[in-house]
Parts: structure tokens; sequence; C-alpha cells
């Protein structure tokens, strides 16, 4: 998963729908922890695109 | 450090949890994680009057931009009916009536909540952040929190946690909350300036092209200046791409662009646990069809704030004691979220032309009048609708 951390609104989407919960909403930027899947999830609700399968670039 | 309670996350359901926790002279900490309580705006900013009811306040200019009187409704093909709710000429400062809507100034409101919170004893900490949970023999007892690289240790009698549609709190204490993609409304939002819009009314649009699983909005803030957004599900485009394509058909210019989640699965399950408590966006205290919280978390968070008080008074902070506030809460909202679920499962499946049909029964027929007859020439002319009701309910 690519984070494109200028395009983030901090809204906290991709954070509320991670099943393994391994995202975290800073004050101003997501943490990814270890053990990404790349399931996708959260680059379906990102508002702003700031989130980026590997595969889709 | 110890508290009797700890509230973490400073927007709505925060500040209410934590001034009705202090008003009931208890010695409360709420904890913010960003430098600046109320911002970024991540809401589209309108209440009802049953907000300040449930605050015992009354509506200030202070925080509010416009009264609302009702709402104009888009079909995706242009067709448009009025539904009027409260009174346009309500005078909120000598109260003379009183409107049924208000679109607020978020930043102003929330801040305002905090320093009502803070004037009654909370102490709050802002930019920290909480990295987990302190617990005894299964129980809340307190949190880690984080201040600007520094890590300490504060307990507490009861966590409430209220910490928004991101939270990992309610996940660090045991209580599963996991949401679907398709129960995720993505927004986006400008504050724009120069419109021609009615300052009373709300606009709502609908359609496919326009706002796929969701719809878009125009929320006046004062002549000439609306929060103008656009919330969507299940889309290929983000949310971004359907605002700019809106809010091209104006001219103006944005001086605020702002970003959102809406959780519509409903509540959570289960909202407390042996010291803890979960409030607002992070329980899904959310309306499920139109994505409207700010009512609804206010009051959750008021019984939040009032059932801890009662709980460290008793000396009981067990879930046993805890699950007063699931209960009471449930008995506020819990039919009526139910309800909108449904609702919103009839919407996901409604076509645009079966939005437009609907859109043309409405426009015709007064929503308080509305007769069994002229119902049943609906569904006979559209039978699709009468089987996605048959489906759902």
């Amino acid at each position: 998963m690519k984070y494109l951390v200028e395009s983030c609104g901090y809204c906290g989407a991709c954070v509320a729908v991670c099943s393994n919960k391994l995202l975290e909403l800073t004050e101003i930027e997501i943490i990814i922890k270890e053990g990404c899947n790349d399931c996708g999830r959260c680059e379906m609700v990102c508002p702003l695109g700031a989130l980026i399968l590997e595969e889709d670039q | 450090m110890k508290y009797d309670v700890i509230v973490v996350g400073g927007r709505i359901g925060g500040s209410i949890s934590s001034l009705f926790a202090s008003r009931n002279d208890l010695d409360v900490l709420m904890i913010e994680k960003r430098q600046e309580i109320g911002s970024p705006v991540q809401c589209a900013e309108g209440t009802t009057f049953s907000t300040f009811e449930t605050l015992e306040m009354k509506p200030s200019k202070k925080y509010i931009c416009t009264e609302i009187r009702g709402a104009n409704v888009h079909a995706p093909d242009g067709r448009t009916f009025q539904v009027e709710e409260g009174m346009a000429d309500g005078d909120i400062l000598n109260n003379k009536t009183i409107s049924e809507g208000y679109v607020l100034d978020r930043k102003v409101f929330d801040k305002y909540l905090a320093i009502e919170s803070a004037k009654v004893g909370t102490d709050v900490m802002v930019k920290t952040t909480v990295k987990d949970l302190i617990r005894k023999e299964g129980k809340v007892c307190g949190v880690v929190a984080k201040h600007l690289g520094e890590t300490m240790e504060i307990k507490s009698d009861v966590v409430i946690a209220a910490d928004g549609v991101e939270s990992n709190v309610a996940q660090m204490a045991g209580l599963n909350r996991i949401i679907n993609p398709d129960d995720i409304c993505s927004c986006a939002q400008y504050e724009l300036v120069g419109l021609d819009i009615d300052p009373h009314l709300l606009e709502f649009y609908f359609g496919r092209t326009i706002a796929p699983g969701g719809y878009s909005w125009i929320f006046p803030k004062g002549e000439g200046i609306a929060n103008v957004g656009v919330g969507v599900r299940n889309s290929t485009e983000t949310a971004y791409y359907y605002l700019n394509k809106f809010a091209s058909k104006y001219d103006s210019t944005p001086v605020e662009l702002n970003i959102g989640a809406v959780p519509l699965s409903g509540p959570m399950d289960k909202t407390y646990s042996d010291g803890f408590l979960v409030v607002g966006d992070a329980a899904g205290q959310v309306d499920p069809l139109t994505g409207g919280g700010i009512h609804i978390t206010a009051l959750c968070a008021r019984i939040a704030g009032e059932v801890a008080a009662e709980a460290i008074k008793e000396e009981d902070v067990s879930s046993t004691f805890l699950r007063k506030y699931d209960e009471l809460w449930r008995y506020e909202f819990e039919d009526n979220l139910k309800i909108s679920f449904k609702y919103r499962l009839i919407f996901d499946k409604l076509s645009d032309s079966d939005m437009n049909a609907l859109a043309e029964f409405f426009e015709n027929n007064d929503l308080k009048k509305l007769s069994k007859l002229n119902t049943l020439k609906l569904f006979g002319k559209h039978p699709n609708l009468l089987k996605l009701l048959k489906d759902i309910l």
C-alpha cells in the first residue's frame, strides 16, 4: 500500500475499515504498521485517493 | 496522575461527556490528539434544536451561522420537492421563535463546548495521543498517552472513548469495531463563497452521476456562503472527484476544504466494558440514512458523563453497572437507528429512475396528507418500489 501523505485529509476513513487494525491516524499522518496485506479496503474509502495499492500504479 | 474519568477525544462527544461528568463533581481529563480543538472540520455542520435541549443551552450566534426552515430535495432528473421543517424567522438572541435546525460553525462550537467543560473543572490536554489502555484484572483503569514525545501513564476509574470514526481505543478495550467499506460514506466538502442561495434552506441532490451511494448537499452558512459537499459509497471515483464535478457548476470560490468519513453501519453491538464507555462516531451513533449524528452524539455523550459519575459515586465501575449507559442511549435512539438502517438498505437499491418516480410522487402529494390510494397508485405504476420494500421489510 502506497500512502501519499501530501494527498491525505486526515479523516480516518482508512483506519475505520482496516480489518487488521494496522492503521493509526496521528494529527497529520497515517501510520501503516507492519503486516499490511494490501487488501485494498482503505483505498476504497479514501475521499482523496491518498492510499493506492501498489498494483494499481 | 489519577483522575475519576479520562475522556479520549475533544470534539462534541468528548466535550459533552466531560462537561456532564465534571458538572457531577468528578475529576475529569479530556485528551485531544490534535493541537487545536474543532479543527479540521469533518462535518456538514447541520444540527437540530434537540442538541441544545440536551445541552440545556440557549443557541448562540457565537457559533450558529444560520437557522434552517426546510430543505429542497433534488432528484436525478432535476425534479425538486421541498420539505419544510421549522420557522425561518427564529430569533436566536431574543428566543421569540424556535428554529428547528441550525448550521453551526463547528470550529467555534467544538471549542466553545471544550471551554464550557474546562470552566466547570475539566483538565484538557491537546496534542496528546492515547497509545494504549492500562488494564488491571481485565478492567480498564487508565491510558498510556504521548505528548510531544513524552510517554506517560494516567490512571482513572473510567475511560470514555470519543475518538471518532478512526477510534482505536475501543479496539484496545476489546470492543471490536471494524467497519465494512460499504458502510463508510466518504465525504469531501468546500466552504464556498459567492453562491446565490436561500440562506435558510438546505439542498440535497441525488443521483448515480452526482453522488453514487450518497448525496450532494448545500448547507448555507450565511449570505452567499455555504458548505457544498459530496458523500459517496462504493464508488470507483473519489469523493473529491465528485465534489469538484458538483462544485464546478457554481461561480464561487472555496475558502476551505473539509474531508470526512461517516460510519453508516449503525451502532456497535456493545458500547461498554469494565471501566470503559464508547460514544459518538466511535460507537456508530450516527443515523445510517442521513449520516447526521450531532444530536445523537450529544445525548449519548451526556448519558455517558452522567452514568460515569453515578458509577463512581456508587464505587462500582464494573460492566454490570456501566451497562446502564448502553441501555439508556439505546432506549432513546436504537429503534430509530434500526428503521433508518432499513431505509438505507432500500435507498442503496434505488435506481435513478426509482428516485425520479419517488420525487414525482412527493412533488404532487402533501407529505402530511398522504392517502393510501395515492400510495397504492405509486406502487401500481412502479412495482419495483413495492418489491424493494417487501424484500427489506
